[in-house]
């Protein structure tokens, strides 16, 4: 086993390692709890297999007019918080103030369906070859944009049942997100690995203090080796070795830091009990175990953006109250099939207000995290979402979005319920410009985010200008 | 005026220039700008923005800047503009040599590393090249080459030394660092630099390479299980680990020296197929004894083995010459480097035996000896044997095995065909023939570049005429699967159950026919009594083959050799190529219908050649229309060896939406502006022809406006829409033959007369040598494409003596 974990940690270290430090102004030894050097934003990316029905968003205490706009799909917008959340999302209750509720974006230009890999993160037709990765997914666009020591962390309770690589639900494997063009990010499948790699800095375990010696060896090894190749080397041939030696030397500059960043990293290490590091634990466990990697990955500064694949259709979910006992295959549950005496419909309500709970667990705990003159939620949107649009098999007409924003977002969202114009309409709006909105607001000119829809006949390009600060 | 004015305006630029001491325009140079460039580019005028007046007063940076742009245009000729007074090629040389030697004193010249890129590939003029004037001998520079994704993937067998079917095993932990642009043209050079991000994936791959290496040792020491896999789904092995590394491994003390020295030189001879210096040798046994030490012997050498992984060596070939010099400077290939510089040439694996043979007892030192292998291998047909694509296999399609693949890959770059799938369509215009790639499968676009493919391997087997068949052969493939190999057979004995059934009682008693004639239904479609009363959705019955066969048969057609109604069949697009439908969709028939050509290849009508197969049309086209402007950029500078200046920054180059009119009075209206047409004077003529082609490749006459507003009423389920004639005139030009250019009337005439036009000939030849030599030509490279040329030309159209005529080249031999 030793080996296999040795195996995982490098490949995390493959996966982190494109933070260089010259992208790192939000790294230093000193932790910006109480800091007040102005914070980086946090974005995490929570998405769902399955679908997630447009319909169970709505607000339950809609009047006729709005409730006449919401069946016919016509837009129109209203104060979240003069009305009542529905009943699945009651875990965010405590937070309405901070809640947006976005429907009618479509995504006809990703992969939907059962499974959709990079699309919904990307906006293509991303599917089981690497040659479909078209770019860099909008998280990692993110990352780059408040670079980080890890620059991003992902984590997933990986399908078994198709949608990813290999499939493994323990160990790492070739995520949701990308990088770039042809490159798959990796995904943690367990909170146990995720720990393993993420704080092995500061492991307590020898074991793993040898290792983490070992791989500081050959780095410094490989260094000094292709450095002194291209000392004798000239104009582009010194470029072809010279590149490669100082990216491993920016992987050890970044080490080196990681290094001085111990005590505070020390201090968040999530302490999981044995059961989120169980290799029988069920997916609510799995599920919480994840969010407290990620809870403890963003508030020691290791990384500002994470990626959380809540769950997939191809996972066999485990522990949904009432039916604890049940392996659920979600396949199924799309296709309405009942499990002992629940609905179809039930069980997604439930997995979904695990969801929320989820959710709720960590718009709590970065409320509790002083940070500037606020606290860290102040700094955090949180992006709730399906991967394949507005069902099992859907044709990503809808991708409804709950979204909860700190009070330094730069999204003009505000407390709403807003339903945009529908596909095809005048002034309909894609995941393309949705996301084209949250960089821009961020920082990146980018003129569209994604691939557009063939489908439609009229201008798609550019954020969505409402979205946006004045 | 400005020539009257001549000295007294000299003297007062002199004095401005001279304003920063160490900055001055010397006398000719300075005479020269006068007389050919401040008209527009001086204050007051600044066309473009520019000025050049005022070289002296603007911040260095900013003059360097300007510098390197006024370099670009001089060098490529792209100022003056043509209807201005033109600047000898003295003039020119004295005006762009000050330049680039002002712009090296600050070591700030981009125009080199520009040249070196393959949009630059045509700036070395086509004339010049080909007038068999230039004697310098060729040479390609000393270099490292990137090893390219498929030559990676190699290597990475070579490591755990894979042969046979175990070789083509998918590496589940490998992941290939490199990416080749996916542009039309060829796109392995030996630009190519390793970076941060192919340091982590390759960190990674060689941890799990590592790991893999020392598995079955670990096994048999007892540290692990042998069906202890850390991914129960990813449990493959290779068989053995390398003696040399398993002494180490099941050894319970530390190594003896003599073992850790043994195994540095193996994993040297695995990874970088040669032996470490002794300096090498020394610095990695420093490293494994301390990573023993530290970790036992399992993880210690491992450490090792990773650290070879990791030398950029692994994933760069070498290529530097060896030996003294000749009297021009230049080294011939060392005879090792000569192996794997042949051997990636003919394809992705390493050397084969005897071409190491060669090298190593001294047979790989002369022209001579690099003909006889280049012959040997391109004779041999199955060392390189595998599939043109394999990253494209789906379980619709396969793609074909041929004994040479890379030769395929060259004019796959070169058309660009193969990016058909990346582009993205709106299926409803199709009328639901169309499907985009999706999970599993590459859509419709898929089985376009298949039947490309095979159109290509046709022409490469014959090897005659193959540039010129490329362009203008009417033979294509269509539905050629491995079914519709055997269809000769298939079909005459469905035609003989047709003929002897068909005025049985089919309809009204199809069971009885079944049992009168079993032997026959059994054979020839796996028709057995009892499926007609309950028929599966897939089976074959005797009433669905039937009216099949009525439908075809019956109305003097052949069918395809793939029912309709069989399980998975994908088998849709002849409508792509304008050929009906496959009969029996849904369940409809439709008259006429289609009459499936077993005879394959085959004509198809309105068609000549890559350029209008539907394939080619596609990976150039737009998401919902066609791509004129592309379409003419790959014509001039694929065939016509030209040039387009890249798109102005400034200009946002998008064609105006206007629902009431075609694409090209559209593009028209935009491009025929003065400023924009000196660009698009290049694309437009050359594209516009193409216009006789929807999107999807559908040859048409009239151009369908879809949009809401124009649907005029509907044609079964889809919607019918106004349309407007279409216009394919364009206009050739720089053919090197005037009785070719001028007006064309379509595309199907300007593509005849490209195909009888030298330049295009050349222009072909110009790709081979980058594709095979890595990068640019330059001028001294005119010899070796002469002669290529003349290869071809001699041996009547044979692609196969361009490669040896190539590979036997001073610019292949020799490195500088």
């Amino acid at each position: 086993m030793n080996n296999r974990r040795e195996f995982l940690r490098n490949a995390f270290l493959a996966m982190g390692g494109l933070s260089l430090p010259g992208m790192m102004p939000g790294l230093s030894a000193t932790p910006l709890i109480g800091s007040s050097a102005r914070p980086p934003m946090r974005f995490i990316f929570m998405h769902r297999g399955n679908g997630l029905f447009p319909k169970v968003l709505v607000p339950p205490t809609l009047g006729k007019e709005e409730l006449d706009k919401e069946k016919q799909n016509l837009p129109y917008e209203v104060d979240l918080s003069k009305h009542s959340l529905p009943e699945w999302m009651s875990p965010l209750e405590a937070h309405k103030d901070h809640l947006t509720i976005v429907q009618g974006l479509s995504g006809k230009m990703c992969t939907t369906g059962h499974h959709s890999w990079c699309s919904s993160l990307g906006v293509y037709k991303a599917n089981e070859r690497l040659s479909s990765i078209k770019w860099a997914t909008v998280d990692f666009e993110l990352a780059k944009l408040f670079p980080s020591p890890m620059e991003h962390i992902e984590l997933a309770c990986f399908p078994t049942d198709g949608g990813n690589a290999r499939g493994g639900l323990d160990g790492i494997a070739k995520g949701f997100s990308a990088r770039g063009p042809q490159q798959p990010n990796y995904a943690f499948g367990g909170p146990g690995i995720a720990v393993d790699e993420i704080f092995k800095s500061v492991s307590a375990d020898k074991n793993d203090q040898v290792r983490y010696q070992l791989e500081r060896k050959v780095l410094e090894f490989a260094a000094g080796n292709q450095t002194e190749l291209a000392r004798h080397l000239a104009g582009i041939e010194k470029k072809k070795i010279g590149n490669y030696a100082s990216s491993i030397d920016e992987i050890r500059e970044r080490d080196r830091k990681i290094d001085q960043m111990a005590d505070v990293v020390r201090k968040h290490v999530p302490k999981l009990e044995s059961k989120y590091l169980s290799n029988d634990m069920d997916t609510y466990t799995r599920q919480v175990g994840h969010t407290e990697v990620l809870l403890s990955a963003l508030i020691s500064g290791l990384t500002n953006v994470v990626a959380f694949t809540v769950d997939e259709l191809g996972h066999h979910y485990t522990g949904i109250p009432g039916i604890e006992g049940e392996k659920v295959n979600m396949h199924d549950i799309g296709h309405g099939k009942p499990v002992k005496n629940l609905s179809a419909e039930e069980i997604r309500k439930r997995t979904e207000n695990h969801h929320m709970e989820l959710m709720n667990r960590i718009v709590t705990r970065l409320k509790s995290v002083p940070e500037g003159d606020g606290t860290m939620f102040d700094n955090t949107m949180i992006f709730y979402f399906p991967d394949s649009g507005e069902t099992h098999h859907s044709h990503g007409l809808e991708f409804p979005f709950v979204v909860m924003s700190g009070r330094n977002s730069k999204m003009n969202l505000g407390n709403r319920y807003i339903r945009l114009p529908y596909w095809g309409k005048e002034g309909h709006k894609t995941l393309g410009n949705f996301y084209t909105t949250l960089l821009n607001a961020y920082g990146n000119p980018i003129k569209h985010f994604g691939d557009l829809d063939p489908g439609l006949k009229f201008d798609q390009l550019g954020p969505i200008k409402e979205f946006l600060l004045a | 005026m400005r020539r009257s004015n001549f000295l007294p305006c000299l003297a007062l630029l002199s004095t401005a220039w001279a304003a920063e001491p160490s900055f001055q325009v010397p006398a000719k140079p300075a005479a020269l700008l006068q007389e050919y460039c401040l008209d527009c580019h001086e204050d007051g005028t600044e066309k473009g923005d520019i000025r050049l007046d005022n070289l002296a007063e603007i911040p260095l940076q900013a003059r360097l800047d300007l510098m390197n742009r006024a370099l670009e245009q001089v060098y490529l000729k792209q100022m003056p503009p043509k209807k201005k007074d033109q600047p000898s090629e003295e003039e020119r040389n004295e005006l762009g040599g000050w330049i680039w030697k002002e712009l090296h004193t600050h070591n700030a010249s981009k125009l080199e590393e520009k040249l070196r890129y393959p949009s630059y590939g045509n700036y070395i003029d086509h004339e010049k090249l080909f007038s068999g004037k230039i004697k310098e001998p060729a040479f390609t520079p000393a270099r490292r080459w990137l090893v390219s994704p498929m030559i990676f993937d190699e290597r990475v067998r070579d490591v755990f030394s894979l042969e046979g079917r175990e070789r083509n095993m998918p590496l589940a932990g490998v992941t290939n660092p490199f990416i080749l642009p996916d542009h039309s043209g060829v796109r392995d050079y030996d630009i190519g630099l390793l970076d941060g991000g192919s340091l982590l994936v390759m960190l990674s791959n060689a941890e799990w390479i590592s790991t893999k290496q020392i598995r079955p040792a670990r096994v048999k020491a007892g540290e692990i299980g042998a069906n202890d896999f850390p991914d129960p789904k990813e449990r493959w092995s290779p068989r053995l680990t390398p003696p040399e590394f398993e002494n180490i491994i099941v050894k319970k003390t530390p190594p003896l020296d003599e073992e850790i020295r043994a195994a540095i030189v193996k994993q040297f001879a695995l990874v970088l197929r040669r032996p470490p210096t002794e300096i090498e040798a020394s610095k990695y046994f420093e490293l494994t004894k301390s990573a023993i030490e530290l970790a036992g012997n399992s993880e210690g050498v491992r450490q090792m083995l990773k650290a070879v992984l990791l030398e950029s060596e692994f994933l760069y070939r070498q290529e530097w010459g060896a030996g003294n010099a000749d009297q021009h400077g230049r080294k011939m290939l060392a005879p090792r480097e000569a192996a794997y510089a042949i051997s990636y040439a003919m394809g992705d694996k390493g050397p084969d035996a005897k071409l190491l043979e060669a090298a190593d007892q001294g047979r790989l030192n002369t022209r001579e000896d690099f003909l006889r292998e280049v012959n040997r291998l391109l004779d041999d047909k199955s060392y390189y044997f595998g599939s043109i694509d394999p990253a494209s296999n789906t379980s619709k399609v396969v793609s074909q095995t041929v004994s040479h693949p890379r030769i395929m890959r060259f004019f796959r770059e070169f058309f660009g065909y193969p990016n058909a799938p990346k582009v993205f369509k709106d299926i409803e215009r199709s009328q639901g023939v169309y499907a985009n790639a999706d999970r599993g499968t590459l859509g419709t676009s898929g089985f376009l570049v298949d039947e490309a493919d095979k159109i290509v391997a046709w022409c490469v087997e014959k090897d005659q005429n193959v540039f010129e068949t490329l362009l203008t052969t009417d033979q294509y493939f269509m539905f050629h699967n491995a079914e519709s190999v055997k269809a000769p057979a298939t079909i005459e004995k469905w035609r003989g159950v047709w003929e002897k059934l068909k005025d049985s009682e089919w309809r009204t008693d199809p069971e009885k026919v079944i049992l009168a004639n079993q032997e026959m239904l059994k054979s020839a479609l796996g028709i057995v009594p009892g499926f007609e009363n309950k028929p599966a959705n897939h089976t074959n019955t005797l009433t669905r083959c039937m009216k099949h066969f009525e439908a075809t048969f019956g109305k003097g057609a052949t069918p395809f050799v793939t029912l309709p109604w069989a399980h998975g069949n994908t088998y849709w697009h002849s409508p792509i190529y304008n050929l009906p439908e496959p009969s029996g969709k849904g369940g409809q028939y439709t008259d006429p219908p289609l009459d499936f050509p077993i005879h394959q290849p085959f004509k198809i009508a309105h068609r000549k050649g890559i350029l209008t197969h539907p394939a080619w049309l596609i990976a150039h086209s737009q998401n919902t229309e066609t791509d004129p402007v592309r379409r003419g950029r790959w014509v001039r500078e694929k065939l016509l060896a030209g040039r387009v200046p890249d798109v102005p920054i400034t200009v946002d180059a998008v064609i105006p939406e206007d629902h009431h009119k075609t694409l090209r009075t559209r593009l028209d209206g935009v491009t025929l502006k003065q400023e924009c047409w000196k660009c698009h004077e290049y694309m437009n003529p050359l594209g516009l022809p193409f216009e006789m082609y929807d999107d999807f490749g559908r040859f048409r006459k009239e151009e369908v406006l879809q949009h809401p507003e124009n649907i005029i009423g509907k044609d079964g389920r889809w919607n019918k829409y106004k349309s407007l004639p279409i216009d394919t005139r364009g206009t050739l030009d720089s053919t090197g033959n005037p009785s070719l250019d001028g007006e064309v009337s379509d595309a199907l005439d300007m593509i005849d007369r490209l195909a009888k036009a030298p330049r295009t000939r050349q222009s072909i030849i110009r790709h081979a040598f980058r594709f095979y030599m890595g990068r640019n030509e330059m001028l001294s490279d005119a010899q070796t494409i002469i002669d290529a040329d003349n290869a071809y030309v001699k041996s009547n159209g044979s692609f196969r003596a361009v490669i040896v005529s190539l590979l036997t080249s001073d610019s292949f031999l020799y490195r500088k």
